[in-house]
């Protein structure tokens, strides 16, 4: 009951919105609220499912396998949630500085409706259903803006991610072709007896159309241009939402759909990750442009994620997940930051910027201790010192920026500064990502459950 | 309306054609509709194909000659948002009465009324929903490309 109401608040709400001039201060305000009416169900929703319990739903009361099934696990509502509240974050902070086009907030609520779905779906296909709901809301989104370089952005990031959607179907069709069926259950039990080199196949497929989603390191070259041409609100949802989608289907078909392919491309997945982080800190400290230097750093920090992923276990999935989150919140920070000038602003940057290299009191560092610990439970040295020159290379780029933008006298840069209330949104965000690192037990036991979850569906 | 001729405007053949279709494709919408639950069709393919009938009518008139002609094309959007809140609707009613959502009235194995090939029941409200959304969302596509440049420079 309170899934189906996940679901139905934002779309219902979504739909009415798109409707209205989301010019007007009224829209944008109901936007934000449809939102936070959201995130407050999925919270409810998360207490209940925190201690290892599942919301399910098999639509229209038929037997699992003809009914769609809606799952609601700690993972799933994990992210569902974390996505709303960097969703909210995005919407207010267009709502007080004047949202400029029509659909905007519309577009944000609909999204959200999408990926709520895709995170409490149990069937392959209704995934893709929601999976294209909310990226068809991202293409509009995209465009947030109208000006040449949003155009551009827009332009890539859409036709980039179509062929990732294209190629997510085909993989979809192909599991359907060689089990037969779509609830993620019987595909994943089915898995186990069909021919290997099929299962290979549809296992790259799968990982290739998350990789473009999330920008990891060979599928990366769509990102730089459409997170620096993007507004940054519209930049914070593509990184810090909408790619949770990446990091929400490799954890969610890996781990619990293709769990012996994933073990198989373990090192590749290492290796893979590795270059992702090396190639976007290095890339990342060659770029003068806040906004570049943040599409290079998004490239780097999901390298992390991949690499968790890469070790396994539960000590690797527990760091995935939980580097998913502290990342998803540090982007939306720092984008949110970038187009916001003025007092306290400054300070959250830092802040976000001390997260995103793992220092102590901001939450990135719980999430590179998981990552140390994973490295250490693996045996690797090598991983380790990489996670260590990583950190390193996203300590020296983002205080090149935090130098060159707030330490400089520029009278350009002084200028107007915003409204205190998006400065003090900001700040607010700056302060959650603080909180989670001083206190950071709620996520990790979060986390652990996330992954306890994913793992239950495996050894039945 | 613009006149056909050296400006490049399509010939008689693509008026004509762009004139006649949007009725049929009405009535092969509804055979989809109506067929669709037990044979192929959907209210999804019933929204393509009126859609696909009305793209010539924007090739042929421009959107604003199209929109004289048909003033009902101008409603589009609010078409689309009716037919999504419809389809939501029917798919989520049965949360009030405390069953799973897309569960159905009259439930399966209860009387259905029948007209013809036509089955009344609540999903056919899901399958018309989606129908305008479809027919809805496409037309507000078309006219985006339909319209003159001039306009579209804002």
């Amino acid at each position: 009951m309170l899934l189906s109401i996940a679901l139905l608040v934002p779309w219902v709400s979504g739909a009415l919105l798109v409707a209205l001039d989301g010019r007007r201060r009224a829209v944008a305000w109901l936007a934000v609220v449809a939102l936070a009416a959201n995130l407050a169900v999925l919270g409810v929703l998360a207490a209940e499912v925190s201690t290892g319990g599942v919301a399910q739903v098999v639509t229209g009361g038929w037997p699992v396998g003809v009914g769609i099934v809606l799952r609601a696990d700690a993972l799933g509502v994990a992210f569902a949630a974390l996505s709303v509240l960097v969703l909210l974050a995005a919407a207010a902070h267009e709502a007080i500085g004047g949202v400029r086009s029509r659909t905007f907030p519309g577009l944000v609520v609909l999204l959200s409706a999408g990926l709520t779905g895709l995170f409490v779906t149990a069937d392959v296909f209704s995934f893709y259903v929601f999976f294209e709901l909310a990226m068809t809301a991202s293409y509009a989104l995209s465009a947030y803006g109208g000006k040449r370089r949003q155009l551009r952005a827009a332009l890539v990031f859409t036709a980039v991610n179509l062929l990732g959607s294209f190629i997510f179907l085909l993989s979809v069709a192909g599991a359907y072709r060689v089990t037969g069926a779509l609830a993620m259950d019987q595909v994943a039990q089915r898995l186990l007896t069909v021919n290997p080199n099929a299962a290979v196949l549809i296992a790259a497929g799968f990982f290739t159309a998350f990789s473009v989603k999330l920008g990891l390191f060979p599928f990366h070259f769509w990102l730089p241009t459409v997170y620096a041409g993007a507004r940054p609100a519209v930049a914070a949802i593509l990184s810090g939402a909408v790619a949770n989608i990446g990091s929400y289907g490799l954890l969610r078909f890996g781990v619990a759909l293709f769990p012996e392919q994933l073990r198989l491309a373990g090192v590749a997945l290492v290796v893979l990750g590795a270059a992702s982080i090396v190639y976007g800190g290095v890339m990342a400290v060659a770029r003068g442009d806040a906004a570049e230097m943040l599409a290079y750093s998004a490239i780097g920090q999901v390298g992390y994620v991949l690499v968790a992923l890469g070790v396994g276990g539960p000590v690797g999935l527990t760091a995935a997940v939980l580097y998913s989150a502290v990342n998803s919140l540090n982007k939306a920070l720092l984008f949110l930051a970038s187009g916001v000038r003025g007092a306290l602003v400054a300070a959250a940057f830092a802040l976000g910027a001390l997260s995103v290299a793992g220092v102590p009191p901001a939450a990135g560092f719980v999430g590179k201790l998981e990552l140390f610990r994973t490295g250490v439970v693996a045996g690797s040295a090598a991983l380790v010192v990489l996670l260590v020159v990583g950190s390193a290379l996203s300590l020296v780029y983002l205080f090149q920026v935090y130098q060159r933008r707030f330490w400089r006298a520029d009278p350009q840069a002084v200028g107007a500064a915003s409204p205190l209330a998006q400065r003090l949104l900001t700040a607010a965000l700056a302060l959650l990502v603080l909180a989670l690192g001083v206190w950071p037990e709620p996520l990790l036991a979060f986390s652990g459950h996330a992954v306890e979850a994913l793992l239950a569906g495996n050894s039945p | 309306m613009r006149p056909g001729g050296r400006d490049g405007a399509p010939d008689a053949v693509v008026r004509v054609v762009a004139r006649l279709l949007p009725g049929p494709s009405l009535m092969v919408a509804a055979g989809l509709i109506a067929k669709g639950y037990a044979e192929v069709g959907d209210g999804f393919a019933a929204g393509v194909i009126v859609a696909l009938a009305i793209a010539p009518s924007y090739v042929a008139l421009g959107a604003e000659g199209v929109e004289a002609a048909l003033p009902v094309l101008r409603h589009a959007p609010a078409v689309a948002v009716g037919g999504l809140l419809l389809a939501l609707a029917s798919g989520f009613f049965p949360l009030l009465l405390g069953e799973p959502p897309v569960s159905h009235r009259p439930a399966p194995g209860e009387h259905v009324v029948k007209i013809g090939a036509l089955e009344l029941f609540t999903p056919l409200l899901l399958d018309i929903g989606v129908f305008l959304l479809v027919v809805g969302v496409l037309t507000v596509l078309l006219h985006q490309f339909g319209r003159p440049r001039r306009e579209g420079g804002r």
